[in-house]
């Protein structure tokens, strides 16, 4: 039942994990944030709520899938965000990020629910037209080791203005331990408005992706 | 007939000069603004206030624009506070009497 109304409240909230390797994982004071991440091996709902300029708590559904579709794990968790650090320059900005949640982990090689906890940091740093991104987090629970490192690089093709769309090519490295004995590269298209954070790409196994954040 | 295009002349430097000197936007530069995804939040945060009229993000050239509405007030330091609760530092800050418009107008004209 309790990992029900989580599930619920998470899908609603949804995506926090590889998302948080997107941009920032959180939004402006007083803001709701919302995160979507959508493929065969990993679905992901996530939103938090900025509680303040560095603060966020959240709710998150996620759903892993091991390659050889033999294992299946949905994890349904309660997040915190901290900005631990920022940088801001004049045409630049970077950030060092806490994230960490508790939650219940449901698997199919496995009888009954477990308690997880995943904490972890990331590291990203922007221009107008250059970005990268390291995440490190650990999905640790009795018996489960589903550690998650990724990295992710890219361009914009050109600089906006504010109302406009800009588009960017993003690659993303990652990997989850234990669920996947490969690296999966995806090269996504990105595309920002002031509304809206979006990307698609396909992972060097042929798989689509879909990723989005809206901030209310 | 010369003493009528005198008068509206007049009449018409008094408006306009009344509307200039009305105009009070308050312009800011700003490190670390290099997204439009995550600027949103200046927008919104300077749209919420009673005070403001109009805003104007410049991401090309890191700049905050915020047009007052007539006779209404608004200190730096309050300009300030909403762009570093939005997670960004203001490298400087000052008010000028252009509108909002024209700030983005004279933007535009550099391209």
């Amino acid at each position: 039942m309790i990992f029900s109304v989580l599930k619920a409240a998470a899908c609603i909230a949804a995506a926090a994990t590889a998302l948080c390797a997107h941009a920032a994982p959180m939004g402006f004071k007083d803001s709701w944030m919302a995160m979507g991440e959508f493929g065969p091996n990993w679905r992901e709902l996530y939103a938090n709520y900025a509680l303040t300029p560095r603060d966020a708590l959240g709710a998150s559904g996620l759903y892993m899938r091991s390659d050889d579709k033999a294992r299946t794990r949905d994890l349904a968790e309660l997040t915190y965000t901290r900005l631990l650090a920022r940088w801001n320059q004049k045409e630049a900005q970077s950030n060092l990020w806490f994230m960490g949640g508790v939650g219940t982990l449901r698997g199919n090689d496995f009888s009954g629910n477990k308690t997880m906890f995943t904490p972890g940091v990331q590291y990203d740093y922007e221009t107008k037209r250059l970005y990268f991104a390291a995440t490190a987090r650990l999905y640790r629970a009795p018996g489960v080791k589903h550690d998650y490192v990724s990295a992710r690089a890219g361009f914009s093709f050109y600089e906006v203005d504010y109302e406009e769309t800009q588009p960017w090519l993003i690659v993303e490295a990652r990997r989850m331990r234990d669920l996947s004995d490969k690296v999966e590269i995806t090269p996504m298209l990105r595309l920002i408005n002031k509304g809206y954070f979006i990307e698609v790409g396909v992972n060097n196994s042929r798989q689509a992706r879909f990723n989005f954040m809206y901030i209310f | 007939m010369k003493h009528l295009i005198a008068i509206v002349f007049a009449a018409l430097s008094l408006t306009v000069g009344n509307a200039y000197a009305a105009t009070q936007t308050i312009k800011a530069q700003v490190n670390g603004m290099v997204c439009a995804f995550c600027a949103q939040g200046i927008e919104k945060k300077m749209l919420s206030l009673s005070q403001t009229k109009e805003v104007y993000v410049d991401l090309k050239n890191g700049v905050v624009a915020v047009e007052l509405k007539e006779g209404q007030t608004l200190t730096h330091d309050a300009v300030k506070g909403v762009i570093t609760d939005a997670g960004y530092e203001v490298a400087k800050i000052q008010t000028v009497p252009e509108t909002a418009k024209q700030i983005r107008a004279a933007a535009q004209a550099k391209k």
